[in-house]
């Protein structure tokens, strides 16, 4: 992308000034989910989007807390940029500040984020140069004003100013900065304004001891530990998807009855040979309202504008809000009544998670066998949530697709078996999908052997003197007594449960016959652990079938569900006591458990295998742009070829490992003002020719490099929608594939997977260059194509979330048109609602609406927790889930803490006597 | 391709195995179930997959009879085609509501009736390969054996796209990938006899976890004790043919598959699946080419230039320049399919050769991808099974005919009687 291309230029200036003159008009933190405008409707109104990186939930404790980086932690708005200082000395914090420019009388204007009330003392540190002006910097919540003259004849820093004693309420504080005039020494910029700096802003608490810096928690008036008995006063808004309509009143049965007369029935009637959907009452009596598949669809059509078809006569907004609302409360009603949840079936672990969990039951220093599915790999050690800080630079490889990344075997002799593949549209973790055949035995018995006989286990294992080495000589009996406790505490571990008298006696027994056959204590205790690491009670997540009324799951199984989840991996000695003594049914022990465990490294597991497969991202492992077409894809390096995807497809995982470090709100999946780059892949975004002029050899590095954390004042990079990685793995090798990326945006962002194709599908060409010699865009030729309704209907859906991203070329990159010169039309809706022109908009219809985006997270995040496919029943959940979401504006923990706490998680299925829901 | 007799000490084509063929007629003889009315050597099946269907109007036979002429696509069994039963107009009833890819390869070996759906939508019960296995393989070192030569690393698709032998619903045969893989399990004895010593310990596990367990995941735990019981079964008469796999002398495959070229990968896991057979370690093998849509382009070496589309070619094919493409990738797995059935017909077995005593058939679970539809299933057995299969003729069945009729037709051919299988109507009577 050249600076020189189109911008959306007018959006992005209104935009600049909705934020100047009122982002504090919509407090970003209320609790209630931004009303959409004054009817109800989903209108755009653009001051109904919140800043979302203002949400932070970890500060940085890095002895900087209270420090807010003007270009880091400042909204970049209007004309703010950032500008590196290392050429100016060392002296800039972050070697960088925020810059302004403009006319006297401009005032830049933002604000900044105060996590607690209380006393504080602001200090501003502020750059001086020769063209910048005098300002009137203002903070208007705390009636403050003081006059800065920024001149020198130097770039420096400023004397810090510092405001004492301020009162701050939590929340944004807004501070501007009005240019006021110049020194008379000052030269302009630009011949007509002058510039301001802002290095940083810092905070010290003045009302508390400093040395513990204060732990923002944006989200202190909603209760940390919901409880589960709370359902009822959840279903008060009734759908947030619908609910951000204004307050409607339920339609009674007359009234529903009127509207399926006035717009339904025509098509949906008994006799009706299109459709099997029918809205007349039947004279079986069993009614539409009593199927909550069929309610849950005529909902989400309805919502959606799907329904009643174009054409048709059309319920005006206030109808369709109300007919919306009570069909939602006419499915909860019946959800609530009906257990019909699919239960979680037992299953094995994945090979991922063996890995992980083999490594932290025998204090392993890493992974036992090579993980092309574990992307990322650290060559320095950066993922440490518990700094609050995503670092400014990470050193990285990719071993998905550096070949040259995966380590060829870690213990000599332990081979992987075979990987686990996504279900379709979901995750590897399915009960259903998880089997155990013959050869995976084969591989589970050889994997306990080959793992702890190998060379390098010793040195590799930090329980070799806890566990394998001899004890002290001692009569039998007190031997066996040491053989039988240490046995007992590694099958407690490895089972994630109470281990009974019989099979401490098996194993031991089983340590005996291996100790006389060998004469070694080390082996005999060796084989035990092989025979652990295969038995089905270490790799079956199993859960006992619940007997109690309640359902409730016990210690234990809470546990291993939660490091499952968190960690893909077995519980520590820490979650495993209080599953042990019970204290973890306590919602609240519970819940602070879950966050001492989202501090810690092991759920580096939510980026790696988490977010690796909610975003799709081993397509681009097989994607092959052309190689004619986009040669500086391709590198070679000797007899090998690699491709740029492997520097690509770090951006998003690196941007979800920093949301996660630092807490931050998960609608920077869609909307970020920074992102992880290589200097390669920065120059694959801006630069005319990546690379500059490098042959095919060695055009790129294929080993770890450095992602350093850039500031992005372009709001059509940021967020994963747009990243290189998408829009490469979502195009065929001659041009860009619309319904790929469609569907790829309706099934990860919105979580709307479009039904499969039918079976006749008209070709179309594969390469762009051919299309357009016939004077069609692509758009063009697809709606060609598209003749028959059958087509059109689902198309409709799918289309404009493709289309919306075709100015990023096959290989990501930017283009204002195609090569042909024909241009772009990346227009649309979503939902039938809500317009956009560009990708742009259509991010800010996303944020204005971020409903849409929490709840498929939610869902996905969810699914993923339970190791299921989500049903019907499982709607109350989600919408739990999704108005505490909203609550916190997206805050990731909060997803991860009302999936814990919900009844989902911690509760079984009743299944008996209940049918099943799809 | 040249007809080419396996030497005593052959080496699999590029893969670097190198493996010294002893007679293995002794063994035969010795198979102490065989009656002496029945042929010595035993009766093998061997089910080759392609993926995605074919293009019908190169594939399909104007005649029937022993002298129809052979299609465009049929060309490389020309000199075999006496060996070869080529079957018209199986049909396979494709069932609404998962995918038609996913339902082609997961559904074409089922004993399931299209009716009879699955939790998960297929109409998915234990493949014939199993059911047949379930009898044959009581005799020898590994029931079954399934391969594959999906070649990529991205996980695209799920296990629906990349299997066709399962045990039952949700228990899937998972198919080896990786010849290294396949052959340590074939002929690394110690390998399987260390395994032994846990066996009882994990059995026991198995027995204390079950009575806490609902219906549901009991029967999900007896995956793994019924693998128990085959590894252990497996384990004995590995050990029992500990000297005739010593005999075989066989060194690991050196290269890498990731470094073969497609039609190499082919041949090699073909080679592998060709000497278990031999050497009855199995009489049941599945091989799968390649796996169902997987949307990835691929490398066919020495055939194409560029990275080959093969599943939207299918459905662009009425297009004629994307239509020869695909006709030569077709060409080009019959090809391979060719290259086995006459490695298998070098093979002596006292007066006969090992496809004398198999059945090798090549199929696909779509007669064409491009409108995924059943009818018309690709289909072609290689080899007389024993003297059980008409060989050297083409036969056109009427049209709806289920393919099932062929699945218990070689079921009883390998000594399994069943009364019906799925929605099958009666046998083929050029198999008895």
């Amino acid at each position: 992308m050249t600076a020189n291309l189109n911008r959306p230029p007018i959006l992005i200036c209104l935009l600049a000034l909705i934020f100047a003159l009122g982002l504090d008009l919509q407090p970003p933190l209320a609790n209630e989910p931004a009303p959409a405008g004054e009817q109800g409707q989903r209108k755009q109104t653009l001051s109904t989007i919140i800043d979302y990186h203002q949400v932070r939930g970890r500060q940085s404790q890095r002895g900087e807390s209270g420090k807010r980086e003007g270009e880091l932690d400042f909204s970049l708005l209007g004309k703010s940029r950032m500008q590196g200082m290392t050429a100016f000395g060392p002296q800039w914090s972050n070697n960088a500040h925020l810059l302004w420019d403009g006319v006297v009388g401009d005032s830049m204007k933002s604000s900044f984020q105060v996590d607690s009330p209380g006393l504080y003392d602001v200090s501003i540190q502020l750059t001086l140069a020769g063209d910048y002006g005098i300002f009137l910097m203002t903070l208007p919540q705390s009636s403050i004003s003081r006059e800065i003259d920024l001149y020198s004849n130097r770039v420096e820093l400023a004397p810090i100013v510092v405001l004492k004693d301020l009162k701050l309420a939590a929340g944004p504080q807004t501070i501007e900065f009005a240019l006021i005039g110049a020194n008379t020494k000052a030269r302009k910029f630009q011949n007509r304004g002058y510039l301001m700096g802002l290095d940083y802003l810092q905070l010290t608490r003045k009302d508390r001891n400093s040395s513990k810096p204060a732990i923002a928690d944006p989200i202190q008036e909603t209760p940390n530990t919901p409880s589960p008995t709370s359902q009822d006063q959840e279903d008060k808004p009734d759908d947030p998807n619908t609910n951000a309509a204004a307050p409607h009143q339920k339609l009674n049965l007359q009234q529903i009855s009127r509207f399926t007369n006035t717009f339904c029935i025509d098509c949906h009637n008994t006799t009706s040979e299109e459709t099997e959907i029918n809205f007349e009452i039947p004279s079986d009596g069993k009614s539409w309202q009593l199927d909550p598949t069929l309610l849950r669809q005529a909902r989400d059509e309805l919502a959606d504008h799907q329904m009643p078809p174009d054409g048709s006569e059309q319920p005006t907004i206030d109808q369709r809000n109300a007919m919306v609302k009570t069909l939602s409360s006419m499915l909860s009603d019946y959800l609530r009544t009906h257990q019909v949840a699919s239960p979680t079936a037992m299953r094995r672990m994945t090979r991922y998670e063996y890995n992980n969990a083999v490594r932290d039951l025998l204090h392993l220093r890493g992974d036992i066998f090579p993980l092309p599915e574990k992307t990322l790999r650290a060559f320095t050690p950066y993922f440490e949530p518990a700094t609050g800080h995503s670092p400014r630079a990470i050193l990285v490889g990719n071993r998905t697709l550096g070949k040259n990344q995966v380590e060829r075997q870690i213990l000599t002799g332990v081979n992987p078996f075979a990987i686990d593949l996504q279900a379709e549209g979901g995750f590897n973790n399915r009960g259903d999908e998880l089997g155990v055949s013959p050869i995976l035995l084969e591989s589970l018995l050889r994997l306990g052997r080959s793992i702890v006989h190998s060379p390098e286990f010793d040195g590799y294992c930090g329980l070799t003197a806890s566990l394998f080495s001899s004890p002290e000589p001692q009569n039998q009996k007190r031997t066996h007594n040491v053989e039988k406790e240490r046995i007992a505490k590694l099958l407690e571990r490895a089972f994630r449960t109470a281990i009974d008298d019989p099979t401490i006696k098996r194993y031991h027994a089983y340590f005996r016959s291996r100790f006389e056959e060998t004469n070694s204590f080390r082996t005999a205790m060796k084989d035990v652990v092989a025979a652990i690491l295969a038995s089905p009670r270490f790799v079956y997540i199993a859960e006992a079938s619940n007997t109690s009324d309640s359902k409730l799951l016990s210690g234990y199984e809470i546990a291993t569900r939660l490091s499952i989840f968190l960690w893909s991996s077995i519980p520590d000695e820490e979650l495993l006591t209080a599953a042990r003594n019970g204290t973890l049914l306590d919602p609240e022990v519970l819940d602070r458990q879950t966050q001492r465990m989202l501090v810690d490294p092991k759920c580096h597991a939510l980026t790696q295998n988490f977010a690796r497969q909610w975003l799709r991202l081993d397509q681009l492992v097989t994607a092959v742009p052309d190689f004619d077409r986009f040669p500086r894809y391709y590198s070679r390096i000797g007899c090998e070829q690699w491709k740029f995807g492997l520097q690509m497809m770090i951006e998003p995982l690196l941007l979800f490992d920093s949301i996660m470090m630092e807490d931050r709100s998960i609608m920077l999946l869609i909307d970020s003002n920074y992102s992880y780059r290589s200097d390669e892949l920065q120059s694959w975004y801006t630069d005319e020719l990546p690379f500059g002029d490098h042959e095919n050899r060695n055009r790129f590095n294929t080993n770890q490099q450095r992602y350093t954390k850039r500031k992005l004042t372009d709001r059509r990079e940021g967020g994963v929608i747009t990243s290189a990685a998408t829009m490469t793995m979502t195009s065929s090798p001659l041009r860009t594939s619309p319904i790929t990326r469609g569907a790829w945006v309706a099934t990860v962002i919105l979580n709307r997977p479009p039904p499969p194709p039918p079976d006749t599908v008209p070709p179309i060409e594969t390469d762009d260059r051919e299309i357009e010699s016939s004077g069609l865009t692509l758009r063009q030729r697809l709606l060609q194509h598209q003749e028959s309704t059958q087509c059109a209907t689902c198309h409709a859906q799918i289309d404009p979330l493709g289309f919306v991203l075709e100015n990023y070329d096959a290989v990501g990159r930017w283009r204002s048109s195609y090569t042909s010169g024909l241009e772009i039309d990346s227009s649309g809706e979503l939902f039938g609602e809500l317009k956009f022109k560009n990708i742009v908009e259509f991010k800010n219809a996303l944020l204005q609406h971020p409903e849409f985006f929490m709840r498929a997270f939610s869902e996905h995040m969810l699914s993923y927790a339970l190791g299921r496919e989500l049903t019907l029943a499982d709607e109350p959940t989600v919408n739990t889930i999704l108005q505490r979401t909203l609550k916190s504006h997206g805050q990731f923990t909060t997803v991860i803490r009302e999936i814990v706490q919900s009844q989902a998680f911690r509760y079984q299925v009743d299944d008996s006597g209940s049918q099943e829901i799809r | 391709m040249r007809k080419h007799k396996l030497a005593r000490r052959s080496v699999l084509r590029g893969s670097g195995v190198a493996i010294a063929l002893p007679l293995l007629e002794a063994m035969h003889r010795s198979t102490p179930t065989e009656a002496a009315t029945q042929p010595v050597a035993p009766r093998r099946v061997a089910f080759f997959y392609i993926p995605n269907g074919v293009v019908q109007t190169a594939w399909n036979l104007a005649e029937v009879g022993k002298d129809y002429k052979l299609s465009p696509t049929l060309k490389p069994i020309e000199s075999v085609r006496e060996h070869m039963l080529v079957v018209s107009n199986l049909d396979r009833i494709k069932v609404a509501g998962t995918d038609g890819h996913a339902q082609a390869s997961t559904c074409w070996l089922s004993s399931a009736a299209p009716d009879e759906l699955s939790p998960a939508g297929y109409p998915l019960k234990r493949t014939i390969d199993q059911i047949i296995a379930d009898k044959t393989g009581l005799e020898t070192s590994f029931r079954s054996l399934e391969l594959s030569c999906n070649p990529y690393e991205d996980n695209r698709e799920s296990i629906y796209f990349d299997n066709i032998s399962w045990f039952g619903h949700g228990h899937v045969a998972r198919s080896l990938r990786d010849p290294a893989d396949v052959f340590n399990r074939l002929f690394r004895v110690e390998e399987h006899v260390n395994s032994s010593s846990v066996l009882d310990l994990v059995m026991e596990d198995a027995r204390s976890l079950r009575p806490r367990l609902s219906t549901l995941d009991r029967h999900k735990l007896s995956e793994y004790t019924d693998a128990v019981r085959t590894v252990e079964r497996q384990i004995t008469r590995v050990r029992r043919r500990q000297d005739d796999i010593a005999k075989l002398n066989p060194t690991t495959p050196i290269k890498p598959w990731q470094a073969m070229r497609r039609d190499e990968f082919i041949q090699v896991m073909g080679d592998l699946m060709i000497l278990a057979l031999q050497s009855d370690l199995t009489r049941v093998a599945t091989l799968m080419t390649g796996p169902e849509r997987w949307g990835s382009p691929l490398n066919v070496e020495g055939w194409f230039d560029k990275p080959i589309q093969h599943h939207s070619w299918t459905h662009g094919q009425h297009n004629e320049s994307i239509r020869k493409q695909l006709e030569k990738l077709d060409l080009f797995h019959l090809e391979q399919f060719a290259s086995l059935v006459k490695k298998m017909q070098a093979i002596k077995e006292g007066d006969d050769t090992l496809l004398d005593n198999t059945a090798f058939l090549l199929g696909s679970g779509l007669s064409s991808g491009e409108h995924h539809v059943c009818n018309n299933l690709p289909t072609v057995i290689a080899g007389r099974c024993g003297g059980a299969i008409q060989t050297g003729q083409h036969v056109r069945y009427s049209e709806g005919t289920p393919i099932a009729n062929l699945w218990q037709s070689l079921a009883q051919a390998m000594g399994v009687e069943q009364k019906s299988l799925g929605d099958s109507t009666g046998l083929i009577n050029e198999i008895s």
